[in-house]
């Protein structure tokens, strides 16, 4: 088996998608990662010259929009009613520390 | 830290923007019905589209993709008739989907333009102007009368979706920092947004704020924001490097987020260039970081460091349908494009007879220059040039000291300002008595002609009379005769003042000025 | 052994309505009995995660009130027909789960599309189906309130991810069920359970509502017992959607050609795929009895080469879960969700919900689809999926330039036991046949054809069509119907046999 990501790299990954990992959970999903890419190599060797993409399916489609119009949404506590925790007609979150990225 | 004229003598400053506009004037946001309103309850705007719930999907608002063609027509763009939007995957709060929904590679709008016009003590910041004459060209520099004028490039104008707002609780004044907790409220989750991102071809804060202030007039004149920095429908974030004169290699910038205003752009953006230059001239390194411009503090602080770039995992939208606009679609957006405010001062002067500089004035805003043209509308042509001074210096005044104000709305109607100017062109009132009159009418609603009346105003032009009082007093103050006749020519001022004094202002002052000269010699 | 299941749950539409509409039954009565049936007989079977009780019998009573019984034929395709639907999707005021601990105590706010679609045909909605968690899965094993078992095998898994409609259909507990299919979640598990399972040419149904996992690939069917209850099911959820930009208009019926037979139809098979390593001998055999029976029943048989689906798997398994990385991103404990208590910080919160919220197979393409989609990555996978999606999607056309349906194993093997595919790459060959046709976009079927001679249990076979002509595969279906006759009930199982 190929060794496409390290240890290190799949913890990266954890922190990157906000996935608490375990050191052991970091070992396995290495192992179990590793063996699903090496699954994937095919895509990488096929002869692809020159073959667009499909980004989307049956691409027919196009253009598609609606107008701008006004529909009906959630009242405040509609919007909230699957809050874990609210305050204030808001949704109600623990410090952030360090900023989550282009802003 | 040394000044900016010392600094851009050694150093080339390299700027780009990057100018987010909400589309505020749509009813709904991009991808969901829901209407857009500025100050709402929070969360009282929000559907599951723009909540993120399971299961909801977007479609795009057909009248934000019109606004967004129409700006880049506006800005000399190319509309790329093939486009796609894409995923933009990042974890923040105030995103509900934890992607933001924009464009890829290829945006709706790309490769435009504008032109500057740099005039005045700004033009000087420029290197490289000294002893150049007008017609000359160095750089995306055109030497003009008045300064030079600078080509900006537009690398796009995309299309995407804003995020919600967050209020900071527990730390100091809402800042993030030091904030135990915050609350999310996705009213303005998913308002339909443009970036444009211009090239690096800006060089002076200046050139930075005068791009930033063309872009707000001819966004305002489309009609497609309400451009408010304040309330955050227009945002600009700067981009700065430094690099040895004569050096083509770009050196490392710095973001600068937190403008609120036209002025902290250019404050920050002199700062930043100051600061910079500093960091180099002691050897010191720039590293890639955000920045965040403090206007009380007047100096820019570190946000965060930039160790990687930002990987955003992009890829194709596949919920949203790819784009294939029609030359159809885009002729039937370009019918709507109003007159610009380069094409319009351009027939100002054409039509007019202005100065390039006075038509530049009129149209920086749009009321002005409507205002201008309700005027003449009906006026003789030969008062356009009086006109136009009224707005662009007393109107002008006004507004700026009147945050409040509107022309459309203040007791200055097109018609007696039109009569304003015409009594003071007819020599009915002075100039300075023209003032007095343009306050008089905004504060008691009245017109010119009346309150010219009632406060006895009309000047008195009957050259008998003012005949009478320049010989009383020159038979007053035969010393001072003596002095002037003795070469002492600047005593007509005095006479002058004395004539007026005796008709309690309202001697037409040619007219004494001409008869003192004419007895005195 | 007693069949499981009560005798409305046994019926087909067509028998149920007739009863309905002779006034034998109310849809009140069908629904009462339906729910108290389930709430007894599936304890063991665990195709439910939820009954809707209150939604049913107030469908069911305003049909009563609404619809004279004479006119009864005009209350809507599903008028008074029990209907399960996968727990991804939203019926407003019930849970919807996915099977996860993420989305356990969810209250949809809205409906989604499909469903309000099938209540508007006059369905009544009894409960919300088990699936593997998100719908990753090919067993139902990765659902977090425990699998389904299949009624034919307690056992056995009864495929997936939507198990749960496939056991709640195959074991008479409801006529029609609702599935949605990204790789075969709908015609692997109606193979297994011995069923009619449909997913339509991606964009007959809309999605809103559906808790996506694949966006490009998702598509909801429904699963019926006898084809024509499919058909008239998809006839009741197909059509443009103003709500979803990649839906579009359907103006068939597709009950219309059910009775025309296959005579003069051209009929393909896939030599690559019926030589496939891994395919079973059962499986084999039972394909190609089921194309000599349609040969000689008028159709004629052709042989169609794919010759680019054998990318289909690699493929699936970097457009999956690159668009699942995405998908999932919004599950984050601020506005829904499961949210761990007592975190001061954001990050920490956001690392522990999503780590206990979200089961292994779940964080494993997360993690997976984010790792593809990385700087530097993604151009050696994501984008020549894409690619090899345009391949795919020639090869279906030109295949279909020459047959009329495709007709090919629907899974490699029956029913395997629970646990017996433990590496996650070795359960992902189980959708071997049925990925390249997400891939395209096309229509694909499940149809039973009987018993496997060595295993005893369900075998079906996969039929595909031309994109947006999901009547031809219906039509050989109803044929295949005919001669094997319709879908039996499960025979029944005892708990913890």
């Amino acid at each position: 088996m190929t060794q496409h990501l390290t240890e290190s790299e799949v913890r990266g990954i954890a922190e990157y998608t906000r996935i608490g990992m375990t050191e052991d959970e970091v070992a396995q999903m290495t192992v179990d990662l590793n063996s699903i890419i090496d699954s994937l190599e095919p895509i990488r060797e096929y002869q692809l010259d020159g073959v667009e993409p499909t980004f989307h399916p049956i691409g027919s489609l196009s253009n598609v929009m609606r107008e701008d119009v006004e529909a009906a949404g959630f009242t405040q506590e509609e919007a909230l009613a699957n809050a874990p925790k609210q305050q204030n007609g808001s949704f109600l979150i623990p410090a952030i520390l360090g900023d989550g990225g282009d802003r | 830290m040394q000044t900016l004229e010392e600094v851009l003598e050694r150093y080339e400053a390299v700027i780009g923007l990057e100018v987010h506009t909400e589309l505020t004037t749509l009813e709904t946001k991009m991808f969901c019905g829901c209407k857009l309103e500025f100050g709402a309850e929070p969360n009282t705007h929000t559907c599951p589209v723009c909540l993120g719930l399971p299961g909801a999907l977007p479609v795009p608002n057909k009248a934000a993709i019109e606004s967004i063609v129409l700006a880049g027509l506006a800005t000399n763009c190319d509309i790329e008739k093939h486009s796609m939007f894409y995923r933009k995957n990042y974890m923040y709060p105030d995103m509900a989907k934890n992607f933001q929904t924009t464009q890829g590679p290829v945006a709706f709008c790309m490769r435009g333009h504008l032109d500057l016009e740099v005039g005045g003590a700004a033009a000087k910041e420029r290197h490289g102007l000294a002893g150049a004459k007008a017609g000359d060209a160095f750089e995306n520099v055109t030497v003009t009368e008045e300064g030079y004028r600078a080509h900006v490039g537009i690398t796009r104008i995309h299309m995407e979706e804003d995020a919600g707002k967050m209020v900071h609780v527990g730390g100091e004044e809402g800042r993030i920092a030091g904030a135990t907790h915050s609350l999310v409220d996705y009213n303005r989750a998913g308002t339909p947004l443009i970036e444009l991102v211009t090239e690096p071809d800006l060089r002076t804060p200046e050139e930075a704020r005068l791009f930033m202030q063309k872009l707000r007039q001819i966004y305002l004149t489309l009609g497609i924001s309400d451009c408010s920095m304040e309330e955050g429908s227009l945002r600009c974030d700067g981009n700065v490097s430094l690099r040895r004169r004569g050096s083509t290699e770009l050196g490392t910038k710095t973001e600068l987020k937190n403008i609120n205003s036209f002025k902290s752009l250019h404050d920050g953006l002199l700062y930043e260039i100051r600061r910079q230059a500093q960091v180099l001239d002691e050897g010191g390194i720039i590293y890639q970081e955000t920045r965040h411009w403090d206007p009380s503090a007047k100096r820019t602080i570190v946000m965060r460091v930039k160790e990687t770039a930002d990987d955003y995992r992009l890829f194709p939208e596949p919920d949203l349908a790819p784009y294939d606009l029609s030359d159809e679609f885009i002729s039937r957006v370009r019918a709507k494009l109003p007159e610009l405010p380069d094409d319009k001062a351009a027939r100002f002067q054409e039509e007019f007879g202005l100065s390039a500089y006075d038509a530049q004035h009129l149209v920086e805003h749009r009321s002005t220059a409507s205002f201008f043209e309700a005027c003449m509308a009906d006026a003789d042509k030969k008062l356009a040039k009086p006109v136009a001074n009224l707005i662009i210096n007393d109107v002008t005044a006004w507004l700026n000291a009147n945050a409040d104000a509107s022309l459309e709305d203040s007791a200055l109607t097109p018609a007696r300002a039109v009569q304003l100017v015409g009594l003071v062109d007819a020599g009915a009132i002075s100039s300075k008595q023209g003032k007095e009159v343009f306050a008089a009418v905004l504060e008691e609603d009245a017109d010119p002609k009346a309150i010219v009346e009632e406060r006895g105003m009309e000047q008195v032009s009957d050259t008998g009379a003012i005949e009478a009082v320049v010989d009383a007093v020159l038979a007053e103050n035969p010393d001072k005769v003596e002095q002037y006749k003795g070469g002492k020519m600047g005593l007509i001022g005095f006479f002058v003042g004395q004539c007026m004094k005796q008709m309690q202002g309202k001697g037409n002052p040619q007219l004494i000025n001409q008869l003192l000269e004419e007895k005195l010699s | 052994m007693a069949a499981l299941g009560t005798p409305f749950g046994q019926m087909s539409v067509a028998q149920l309505q007739a009863g309905l509409a002779a006034k034998e039954f109310s849809c009140h009565e069908v629904a009462a009995a339906t729910l108290d049936v389930i709430e007894e007989a599936d304890a063991p079977l665990h195709a439910f995660l939820e009954v809707t009780r209150d939604a049913a019998l107030a469908a069911a009573d305003a049909l009563d009130a609404r619809v004279d019984a004479d006119a009864f034929a005009q209350a809507g395709a599903l008028a008074g027909v029990p209907v399960g639907y996968k727990d991804n999707m939203n019926l407003v005021g019930t849970h919807t789960t996915c099977a996860s601990n993420m989305l356990e105590s969810y209250v949809s706010p809205y409906t989604a599309t499909c469903v309000a679609k099938t209540l508007q045909a006059g369905a009544v909605p009894v409960g919300k189906l088990n699936m593997d968690e998100f719908a990753f899965g090919s067993s139902t094993e990765t659902s977090a309130f425990g699998p389904t078992l299949n009624p034919w095998d307690a056992t056995r898994v009864p495929g997936g991810s939507s198990g749960g409609s496939a056991a709640a259909v195959a074991a008479g507990l409801v006529p029609v069920a609702l599935g949605s299919d990204t790789g075969g979640s709908i015609r692997q598990p109606a193979s297994f359970c011995g069923v009619v399972g449909v997913k339509p040419t991606y964009g007959m149904v809309s999605r809103y509502g559906v808790v996506a996992f694949g966006s490009s690939l998702d598509q909801v069917g429904p699963f019926a017992r006898t084809v024509e209850d499919a058909a008239l099911a998809l006839n009741a959820i197909c059509g443009h959607d103003p709500l979803d930009c990649t839906s579009q208009p359907c103006s068939v019926d597709f009950t219309a050609n059910l009775s025309e037979g296959v005579k003069g139809m051209k009929v393909g098979i896939i030599p690559a795929f019926m030589e496939a390593e891994g395919l079973s001998a059962e499986v084999k055999a039972k394909v190609e009895e089921a194309a000599a029976k349609l040969e000689a029943a008028g159709a004629e048989l052709r042989e169609v080469e794919l010759p680019n689906a054998k990318a289909a798997i690699s493929a699936y398994y970097v457009l999956g879960p690159c668009e699942a990385f995405s998908n999932l991103a919004r599950f984050d404990s601020v506005r829904y969700g499961y949210s761990d208590p007592g975190h001061k910080d954001l990050g920490s919160q956001y690392e522990a919900s999503r780590a206990k919220g979200f089961g292994l197979e779940a964080r494993r393409r997360i993690m997976l689809g984010s790792y593809l989609l990385s700087a530097g990555v993604y151009e050696q996978y994501y984008y020549p999926a894409q690619q090899v999606r345009t391949l795919i999607t020639e090869d279906y056309m030109k295949a279909f330039d020459q047959v009329d349906c495709l007709l090919a194993p629907a899974a490699p093997r029956t029913a395997f036991k629970f646990g017996e595919m433990a590496e996650p790459a070795e359960m992902y060959l189980s959708d071997m046949f049925t990925i390249s046709i997400n891939i395209a976009g096309n229509g694909g079927m499940s149809m039973p054809v009987g018993l496997g001679a060595e295993s005893g249990l369900p075998v079906g076979v996969q039929l595909m069509g031309p994109a947006f002509k999901d009547e031809n595969m219906l039509r050989v279906a109803a044929e295949l119907e005919r001669i094997y006759g319709p879908a039996p009930v499960a025979p029944g199982f005892k708990a913890g046999e």
